[in-house]
């Protein structure tokens, strides 16, 4: 009855302060909406040729840029100066140009993974042109995909950003909603306040614990139906899966606020603290990008850390549908930081 | 007279720097106010929070309604109702909601409504505790501290801070406390609080009690019930010369000499004649009852605002 009493009052309070909801429930939303509709590009990317137009275009031309386009080239005509103009900018990577009876492939040396690409289905086409104004059969081809690597359902960008947000959700909710609300308990006394009332200590504090952790499901549970409702991203794995997971994080993340908390004086100190932890974390761990061309020691480091192998297991079962038997080390990692959290805190708590 | 309500025996607690409670001994009896006077730094706060189980003693014997907090912590807790210096609450909560919530925390509980009364906050019954005045807040934390219906009720510096009729309003409460017949146990460096609100009292300074007994009897044990006061126009000289032909002591403050005296009648034409002949520029001459401020300086040789 007494913890029924404090985590209600503490969801009432909490529903009254904006900026808190704010920040929670409404500011990951939009960082999911936000970056998946800039980045939405279901059919993954599109290689482009420029297209130098022909002076009287015949039968031959209009076969060749019909073939591009099948080929799902994505072809800009240009006139010759206009070409010439955005070929100097060193925008194109190639460009196709009448040549005498013929054609011309000019490849940009700088942007040779795109060019080099190109080529290859430009020739293709040509092939595809040959033979169709011959009446011959078109040349067998081996289909070309461009998709995102890892990604079974959806090649867009909010199904990679959208666990990179649950796992963020937990380090501030641990690090702000648990360890900045400890700091500034303890600061204005609110738990000295509490101190001298025969309310047990356990029953305020799993009263907190309680209302940081349906904070954070019903935090997950928004992300999940707009990314559902908007981007059709859809959990692949198993739930239970997913539930163990973002459980161990939890737990992690908020035992290490709780522990933060033990080592700074004030709100203003704490605000420094979290701060330096929190950016690094969260810039570092893959949250909104992955790491893979980052330097191999910066991501040996990271791996190191909870968040990164955090993620990398929540994005194995929620993308990729993938149980938990190949994370065995990533999530042993996060429980040992979860755990070593857990006693710091034991050893660091004050009420006063 | 029963049980005393409070029994403290040889109080000490040293912190790292400072000794801040140095062999405390007090008895407060059942339905009493009790003050703690002294200045910031006297030691009043944390004699008050080793009683309230807040802070612990490094030695000595503490007696809460005859319980200790080895064996009957929980039952303490129960029993006494506490208003910390700063009473913090969340910006958004209401008067309420506050006395709800810490109602529900104990066995016995006096209802909201009734709380509400009590200290005039009725009105802002519903209103966010960020639009409270100083003194409503300061108002609320006292009726946080009868949420309990407690026996024992401690008060840290209830009115520091408060203008004078906010003030009188919390004077109010605490009487209302003792009509109820708790007993009180404040602290204050307030001496005319002091005065106006405690039965008996206790001077406390650098960690020690360094007199007990009732406002007026602390006053009469000085045995110079007056003070004749000169006040300059602008800062006070050095009484010199002045002080060794009148044979007694004066005190130089800032605007003003306090001259001690149990007999202001037959001092008074000395005093002039003196004056005159040294040519102190003062402005007007008071004639006053000694205070429980006169207490303090006779005691400690300092002012209490100092």
């Amino acid at each position: 009855m007494m913890l029924w009493r404090q985590f209600a009052m503490e969801w009432r309070l909490y529903s009254r302060d904006r900026v808190a909801m704010f920040w929670t429930m409404a500011f990951p939303v939009i960082l999911l909406l936000g970056f998946g509709t800039i980045f939405r590009d279901s059919a993954g990317p599109k290689l482009t040729v420029v297209r130098v137009a022909t002076l009287a275009p015949g039968a031959r031309d209009a076969a060749l840029d019909q073939a591009l386009v099948d080929l799902q080239l994505k072809v800009v005509a240009l006139s010759r100066a206009e070409a010439e103009t955005r070929w100097a900018r060193g925008e194109t990577a190639a460009q196709l140009e009448p040549d005498g009876e013929g054609y011309r492939l000019r490849l940009n040396s700088y942007l040779m993974a795109q060019a080099g690409a190109t080529a290859g289905l430009v020739n293709q086409a040509w092939l595809v042109a040959q033979a169709r104004l011959s009446g011959g059969p078109e040349p067998l081809r081996i289909p070309i995909q461009v998709e995102s690597p890892g990604r079974k359902r959806s090649a867009n960008y909010a199904s990679f950003l959208l666990p990179g947000l649950l796992g963020l959700n937990l380090v501030s909710m641990g690090l702000f909603s648990v360890g900045m609300v400890n700091v500034s308990y303890r600061e204005k006394g609110k738990f000295r306040r509490l101190a001298v009332t025969p309310l047990p200590k356990w029953i305020f504090l799993l009263g907190q614990v309680l209302h940081r952790l349906t904070v954070t499901v019903v935090q997950a549970a928004i992300l999940l139906l707009v990314g559902y409702l908007v981007f059709g991203i859809a959990n692949q794995g198993s739930f239970l899966n997913l539930t163990l997971i973002m459980a161990l994080g939890t737990g992690c993340f908020m035992a290490f606020g709780f522990a933060l908390s033990g080592f700074a004086e004030t709100s203003e100190g704490y605000a420094a603290l979290s701060n330096l932890v929190f950016f690094p974390l969260m810039m570092l761990s893959g949250v909104y990008f992955t790491l893979d061309s980052a330097p191999v020691w910066l991501q040996h480091v990271v791996a190191g850390m909870p968040l990164a192998p955090f993620l990398k297991a929540l994005r194995a079962v929620f993308n990729d549908g993938a149980g938990l038997a190949g994370h065995g080390l990533g999530l042993g990692i996060v429980t040992a930081w979860g755990l070593a959290a857990f006693l710091l805190a034991v050893k660091r708590f004050r009420w006063a | 007279m029963s049980l005393p309500a409070l029994r403290l025996r040889g109080l000490r607690k040293t912190f790292p720097k400072v000794v801040a409670v140095d062999g405390v001994d007090l008895d407060v009896a059942q339905g009493e106010v009790f003050g703690l006077l002294g200045p910031n730094g006297a030691g009043k706060t944390t004699t008050l929070e080793i009683i309230e189980g807040l802070t612990s003693s490094d030695a000595g014997e503490i007696e809460i309604l005859g319980l200790t907090w080895a064996r009957n912590g929980r039952e303490i807790r129960s029993r006494i109702g506490v208003q910390l210096q700063s009473t913090s609450l969340f910006n958004k909560i209401t008067p309420r909601e506050s006395l709800d919530l810490y109602g529900s925390y104990y066995p016995k509980r006096r209802s909201t409504e009734e709380l509400l009364r009590l200290v005039q906050l009725e009105e802002k019954a519903d209103a966010y505790h960020i639009t409270l005045s100083g003194g409503q807040q300061q108002r609320l934390a006292l009726a946080m501290a009868l949420v309990n219906d407690p026996e024992l009720v401690f008060l840290d510096e209830p009115t520091t801070g408060l203008d004078p009729q906010a003030r009188r309003g919390l004077w109010d409460v605490v009487r209302s406390m003792k009509a109820e017949g708790r007993t009180v146990v404040l602290t204050t460096h307030y001496m005319d609080e002091a005065e106006a609100l405690c039965d008996r009292l206790a001077i406390m300074d650098h960690g020690k009690v360094i007199a007990t007994g009732t406002p007026a009897s602390l006053i009469a044990d000085l045995a110079i019930p007056s003070v004749v006061e000169l006040t300059f126009d602008g800062p006070a000289p050095e009484p010199g010369a002045f002080a060794t032909d009148l044979g007694l002591a004066v005190e130089r403050r800032a605007d003003l000499w306090e001259i001690p005296t149990p007999d202001p009648k037959a001092l008074l034409p000395r005093l002039l004649e003196s004056a005159e002949a040294r040519a102190v520029p003062f402005q007007q001459v008071h004639i006053r009852r000694a205070t429980l401020e006169d207490v303090f300086l006779h005691r400690t040789g300092r002012s209490l605002r100092e």
